[in-house]
């Protein structure tokens, strides 16, 4: 019964893409649910019914923009008020700093502490590190045996202050110097009152709260208290790559206003990657469904410039590749073709589109064997040519005639378009073409 | 502890005392009014319904009651309408009666105590715990208390006792005596083996030794087992415990085998007469499946006793698919609670044992040896509840 609660949202979306009919009543019933979904994905109650109310209020009261139905724009607004809430993508953390990493127990700071010197490093920096946990056993072995594995320098004092002092000084001709002290109980006075001495004497530049993905509502208050402490600039959610959809984590940004940074996904130094919002809003919710929906907002998907070459019958084998990896970027052909009016709501055996998609692969490996001049110029591929392709790609050669097949249906498909169709229902037509033709 | 779980629960007590607080005395009031009410309905014969409620002058002082007759009336209304004049006098007899005996009524109805248990439903979710509890403490408390007679003075005792019996109904999950385990393994002359397991960062090794603490103060010779030989500096952690509470640790090198550190130490307490095992494991994500593989696989070799799931009541609604994951990897025999002190919400111990009835054993209420409690559901109530 629980481990539906990301499928629920995806049923949601579902519902509205293939419900019968959608009026005031059923959006009703969707925000309804929407709120629930939310909420037992540990966001904020508050933040929830903030968020409900605010899509209420757009997809009901304003205008519907010319060209969507009522369906879209419910699906648009719900999108895009889940991306804003998440913020933009955060500004990189690059230059001289002093960070330091404040949470939680367990929350995976001293990890962490390693995986953002891991990243500084491959930014081409020089990090450092400083221990300032001398409460946990075994916290400055953990971060020294850590240090070892990405060879960077870490300091260890006795106590927090005295190694906070001394690390300082001893790491000024570094780029990054990062700090990661005790987990804490933000409401516990004399723990408080460490951190804010901490911070105090280390004066840092950026100071990141870890908060783990599966978090519950606890997430809020305490973000809070942190912030008032220390004042938080920047969140780092960890332990990313397990069911949790960070909902909580979504609360103590929006309570501290701080924006998230960075995700961890897994267990290795290299597992940090830089916040991407979008990705976020996907995992909070459980579904891809609606990535590929913002993608279908946007439809004039082939940009002006492409237009014009295809219309003039310069549409190479290279911008044929292009395409092919445009479509791998928005996810399973499944979910794309769901979007799609037309197939919309059409049950395709789910192996028709696994087999696609192997197709799709195949034809990639071909593109890459190829030659720059031959995507350019595709009528010079000659027999012996495709020989050499078919090798090069692992492919048998009747799979490499076939793409060139394609490939030139398509471009005399794409010129019978005409550049204002290719501008708004290309992208439609090229799924067409990939998904049901090949 | 609790805090905010807490003062949700207590705010639906006294709400639903005061609401019933309330009926008993608008009934009280229309007592006295009774007679001069009914005297006044017998005499309006002829009036139009909607003059009705004008008339009955007594009824004007208590709005509760006012409310009802408008509503009996507005209900009653077409019927009035159609009767003929003769008629009149025996239907009005009957809406008075009507009317008498629902403002002189003490049950509460379903209508009535919605929007209080809407309210506790909604601070419930807020404490993390999961809709489906939310909705069965609702719905017990409805059955409970709509339409039950409750006797004056014991008003806020009736919704306690409500709630009491549902977070009971709730909470009470199978329990498991360690000692009992320890001493039949001790009879076949073998070592009784607990293994720890659970997601990064829950505090399995922390309250492993907490657990060790508490055996070896009863009595018994527990031996630990650095399990997470995955962690930089996994073992010297659990090893640092183990100075700090006198039990000894068997540990290997960083990168181990985790299996192996385990078969090692059943081994060296089968040898030395320990008798009790108390394996460590590497945190690991549960949707890692070759991590579980190797779980698993620690399971196989070494045949533990307790397989015990480390949760952190920190966590929300991801704690119910980190057991289902792990109960279907390798399966769980009990599950401790960790950081419990710091939690002022912990509403996902209720949906745990709701969901799935599963043996709690400990919380962990700290970061020092002896900060470990046992759970007991009754206590745990009281704990929520109690005054």
């Amino acid at each position: 019964m629980f481990d539906n609660l990301g499928k629920s949202l995806s049923n949601l979306i579902r519902r509205i893409v293939t419900g019968t009919a959608i009026d005031k009543k059923s959006v009703e019933e969707i925000l309804k649910d929407l709120k629930i979904i939310l909420l037992q994905s540990d966001v904020d109650t508050k933040l929830a019914e903030e968020l409900v109310s605010k899509i209420r209020k757009k997809c009901l009261e304003e205008k519907i923009p010319a060209g969507l139905t009522l369906r879209e724009h419910v699906l648009k607004v719900i999108y895009e008020e889940l991306v804003k809430l998440l913020g933009e993508k955060p500004s990189t953390l690059i230059g001289k700093k002093k960070i330091m990493l404040v949470g939680l127990f367990g929350t995976a700071k001293t990890t962490t502490c390693a995986k953002l010197a891991r990243y500084f490093q491959k930014q081409g920096l020089k990090p450092a590190l400083i221990c300032a946990d001398y409460h946990r056993p075994a916290a400055t072995t953990q971060l020294l045996q850590l240090s070892q594995q990405i060879n960077a320098p870490v300091h260890i004092g006795k106590d927090p202050y005295s190694a906070v002092k001394d690390g300082l000084e001893r790491f000024k001709s570094y780029d990054v110097v990062i700090i990661d002290t005790a987990g804490r109980n933000a409401l516990d006075t004399a723990l408080a009152n460490e951190m804010k001495r901490l911070a105090e004497i280390a004066k840092p530049d950026e100071v990141l709260l870890t908060i783990p993905a599966d978090i519950g509502k606890v997430a809020g208050p305490q973000a809070n208290e942190f912030n008032k402490l220390v004042g938080i600039t920047g969140v780092i959610v960890t332990k990313m790559d397990g069911t949790a959809k960070g909902g909580g984590a979504l609360s103590s940004c929006s309570v501290t206003g701080a924006k998230v940074k960075f995700i961890g996904t897994g267990e290795k130094i290299e597992d940090l990657e830089v916040y991407d919002p979008e990705r976020f809003v996907s995992r909070l919710l459980g579904l891809g469904d609606l990535r590929t929906l913002l993608e279908k907002a946007k439809e004039a998907e082939i940009k002006p410039e492409m237009a014009e070459k295809i219309v003039e019958g310069r549409f190479t084998l290279q911008d044929f590749y292009d395409q092919i990896e445009a479509l791998g970027k928005m996810g399973p052909l499944q979910s794309i073709a769901s979007m799609v009016p037309g197939f919309g709501m059409m049950k395709l055996p789910e192996d028709v589109m696994e087999k696609q998609e192997e197709k799709l692969k195949h034809f990639k490996f071909i593109l890459q064997s190829m030659t720059r001049e031959e995507k350019e110029n595709p009528d010079i591929i000659s027999a012996s040519r495709i020989k050499r392709i078919a090798r090069g790609s692992g492919r048998p050669e009747h799979e490499v005639r076939e793409l060139l097949n394609q490939y030139e249906k398509m471009r005399k498909i794409l010129k019978s378009f005409g550049r204002t169709g290719l501008e708004r229902g290309g992208l439609k037509q090229l799924i067409k073409q990939f998904g049901f033709k090949l | 502890m609790f805090g905010i779980l807490r003062k949700k629960l207590s705010k639906a007590i006294e709400s639903i005392s005061e609401k019933f607080k309330k009926k008993e005395e608008v009934s009280k009031k229309v007592e006295t009014k009774k007679e001069e009410i009914e005297k006044i309905i017998e005499k309006i014969e002829e009036k139009k319904p909607e003059e009705i409620v004008e008339e009955i002058k007594p009824i004007q002082e208590i709005p509760e009651a006012k409310k009802e007759v408008e509503k009996i009336i507005e209900e009653a209304k077409p019927e009035i309408e159609r009767a003929k004049l003769k008629e009149r006098k025996g239907l009005l007899k009957k809406i008075t009666e009507k009317i008498v005996k629902k403002i002189k009524e003490k049950k509460l109805s379903e209508e009535e105590i919605e929007p209080i248990l809407k309210e506790l439903e909604t601070g419930l979710i807020e404490s993390d715990v999961a809709f489906v509890v939310a909705e069965k403490i609702k719905n017990d408390l409805k059955n409970s208390l709509v339409g039950k007679e409750i006797k004056r003075g014991r008003e806020r005792e009736a919704a306690i006792e409500a709630l009491r019996q549902s977070l009971l109904d709730i909470l009470s999950v199978p329990k498991i005596d360690l000692e009992e385990i320890i001493k039949k393994k001790k009879s076949e002359n073998r070592p009784a083996v607990f293994i720890f397991f659970g997601i990064n960062g829950v505090g399995k090794s922390l309250n492993l030794s907490k657990v060790a603490k508490l055996l070896k103060d009863k009595g018994y010779r527990p031996i630990m087992a650095a399990g997470d030989t995955f962690r930089a500096a996994g073992s010297t952690q659990l090893e640092e415990y183990g100075e700090m509470i006198k039990v000894p640790v068997i540990s290997h090198q960083k990168g181990g085998d985790s299996c192996a550190v385990i078969f090692d130490a059943i081994k060296a307490a089968e040898a030395r007469g320990y008798d009790v095992v108390l394996a460590d494991s590497s945190g690991r994500m549960h949707t890692k499946k070759d991590l579980l593989d190797e779980l698993a696989k620690i399971v196989r070799v070494n045949k533990p006793d307790l397989k015990i799931l480390v949760l952190d009541s920190l966590s929300g609604g991801d704690v119910l698919l980190q057991y289902e994951f792990f109960n279907k990897a390798i399966g769980t025999d009990a599950v401790l609670f960790a950081k419990v002190d710091i939690n002022e919400k912990g509403g996902n111990i209720l949906s745990i044992c709701y969901s799935f009835k599963v043996p709690i054993i400990f919380l962990g209420t700290g970061q020092k040896p002896e900060d470990l409690v046992e759970y007991d559901p009754k206590k745990f109530v009281e704990k929520l509840i109690g005054s």
